[in-house]
């Protein structure tokens, strides 16, 4: 039911010929971890990767677009223990609608001001995705008919999800599920938060 | 042509070609409304009785699980994702255990994966009933709701003994699940296990569940008031249904026979036999009688794999004390109640995910309303977005 990398060196993994394939046709790089076959392409490639997967590949169904801020260092959360670049990977999912074969296609932003063309041409569904992606992440994604923020109130500041941005609940207090037990009111307290 | 006739004829003429003027207002529906099913608000240009420019406001009810779940363990995640849908609860935990134990290579017990199949089944009748209890609501039919809420209610009564909660079950573990029957200081001798009397009364319940089925059928489709409200309206063709992500039964309502059960390998559907509902035209009534059929479709599931789970066996992996997920991503999705339900997962190593990207179907087939009411009338907007299913929570996050 799984499979590991390593195991994909002995013997083939049956998406293998289907990631290549997909590679070929979008000039990208696959990979399969884990059963999730993801084509890395530049972000120059971006619209036409996902109109040649429509129109020449099948993958008709628009799943999601989402991105992944790779940070060395964390406002909250475990930082990565290996250095990474940094960069945001924009990620979306797209899928034929018989076999179900979804591809992930992966591109590399930059840290500081990630900007990319829109997909809403290609994909309406994209639009939605697109917005939570820019008011999460700060990506511009140009030729967007309308970046509004979509779940943040008007006016928020900043970009939730970056790695960057804190979590205000855990400022003002620790979470305690580390240790997954809180003592009971009426038991005096190990940890006093007036001291 | 008599004097009379002529000056009648042009004067009625002239009736027809003056022009109705109509003034221009913003309608501004929710975001508490009972149609809304949560808190959505549509904002829509309306001109007489049509509506333009509909825009849906949402975020009302956004919890950041993302980001919470970045913070937080992988067990204690389960109890997060439990609340996206809360309509069928049970379903929304499975892809992310899927995902999980893909990158801790794990192989879950039979048994345990029967159980999660049966339940998240389970969870597909408690939610489409929902669906057939408030859809004839919103359009006026107020009977079907007393029959689908008292079925559903035994559903959830069931998935209630084994899990011991109705709404947000919390019951599957990494590597399996953890049954709330035999849990407790007093009954601590006893193995948790199923219920006594689970699977007789699933077996029960679900020859109950098509009784209604046929019920309700004979209810709601030899309505003509609700046939004239559905059939024809909102309707939505296939390639544009695929292009905005709509899946489930809003895709298959649209002609397209694509089912991730039958596809995709996350709980082992691949040993019973059952159809994927599909229709042709797309529109609302469509989208009603799609998800009847696949009430029938999941008791039928579900009385096959009540005969087919192994009587006993472990319902838990071996899993280390404190869950470690090795480096490594995936995308694991999942045939919800409402659609396709994924998680993308990034680990690190670490105790908590890096990165954990929720796909929720509300969200997509919500996505579609800007499309799918331009130029409407009024009363029909109702209908439509009734007829998609949504449930904020699962719009949210």
């Amino acid at each position: 039911m799984t499979s590991s990398p390593s195991d994909t060196e002995t013997t083939p993994h049956p998406l293998q010929d289907f990631a290549d394939s997909v590679a070929a046709v979008v000039a990208g790089t696959a990979e399969i971890n884990f059963d999730t076959v993801k084509v890395r392409v530049s972000p120059e490639d971006w619209v036409e990767t996902h109109q040649l997967a429509r129109d020449h590949l099948g993958l008709t169904f628009f799943s999601w677009l989402s991105a992944t801020d790779w940070s060395n260092e964390v406002a909250v959360g475990d930082a990565l223990n290996d250095e990474v670049e940094e960069r945001v990977e924009l990620l979306t999912f797209v899928s034929d609608l018989s076999e179900g074969k979804g591809v992930m296609f992966s591109t590399d932003l930059t840290h500081d001001e990630p900007r990319i063309a829109s997909l809403v041409a290609i994909f309406p569904g994209a639009n939605w995705h697109e917005r939570e992606a820019a008011e999460m992440f700060g990506i511009d994604f140009e030729g967007h008919p309308g970046l509004d923020h979509i779940y943040l109130p008007d006016g928020f500041v900043g970009n939730p999800l970056r790695k960057s941005y804190p979590l205000l609940s855990r400022e003002v207090k620790p979470w305690p599920g580390t240790v997954d037990v809180e003592g009971m009111p009426d038991e005096p307290s190990t940890e006093n938060p007036e001291s | 042509m008599t004097v009379d006739e002529h000056a009648i004829r042009q004067l009625s003429e002239a009736a027809v070609s003056v022009e109705l003027e109509t003034e221009e207002m913003t309608l501004n529906i929710g975001p508490q409304h009972p149609s809304t099913h949560g808190v959505l608000r549509l904002v829509a240009r309306v001109d007489g009785e049509r509506a333009f420019d509909v825009r849906p406001v949402i975020g009302y009810m956004h919890r950041g699980y993302e980001k919470l779940s970045e913070v937080r363990t992988y067990p204690q995640i389960t109890a997060l994702i439990n609340r996206i849908d809360w309509v069928a609860g049970y379903a929304n935990e499975v892809p992310f255990m899927v995902a999980t134990e893909k990158l801790m290579d794990i192989e879950v017990p039979e048994r345990a994966q029967f159980i999660r199949l049966i339940l998240t089944e389970m969870a597909r009748i408690a939610s489409h009933f929902m669906f057939m209890a408030s859809y004839p609501q919103e359009l006026g039919a107020l009977t079907p709701i007393m029959f689908a809420l008292r079925e559903r209610e035994r559903v959830l009564d069931l998935i209630e003994s084994v899990t011991g909660g109705r709404f947000h079950p919390n019951f599957n573990r990494i590597g399996g699940v953890k049954p709330a029957y035999g849990a407790g200081s007093t009954t601590r001798k006893q193995p948790q296990d199923l219920p006594a009397g689970f699977l007789s009364g699933a077996n029960e319940a679900m020859g109950r569940v098509l009784d209604v089925c046929d019920e309700l059928e004979a209810l709601v489709a030899g309505n003509d008031v609700f046939l004239a409200r559905t059939k024809g309206i909102g309707i939505i063709p296939p390639e544009v249904a695929s292009s905005y992500g709509l899946s489930g039964p809003n895709l298959r309502a649209s002609g397209v026979g694509f089912d991730l059960r039958k596809v995709a390998d996350y709980l082992p559907y691949e040993r019973f036999e059952f159809d994927v509902i599909t229709a042709e035209r797309g529109d609302c009534w469509d989208r009603w009688w799609v998800r009847l059929q696949e009430i029938r479709e999941a008791a039928k599931i579900v009385l096959q794999a009540v005969d087919a789970i192994p009587p006993s066996g472990p319902l838990q992996a071996k899993v280390p004390k404190i869950i470690k997920v090795p480096k490594g991503e995936t995308y694991v999705r999942a045939e919800n109640p409402k659609g396709e339900m994924g998680y993308y997962l990034v680990s690190d190593g670490g105790t908590g995910p890096y990165r954990l990207k929720i796909r929720s179907a509300s969200f997509s087939n919500l996505s579609i309303l800007p499309w799918v009411l331009e130029g409407v009338l009024v009363p029909d907007i109702i209908a439509i977005m009734g007829s998609l299913d949504f449930v904020l929570g699962d719009v949210d996050r």
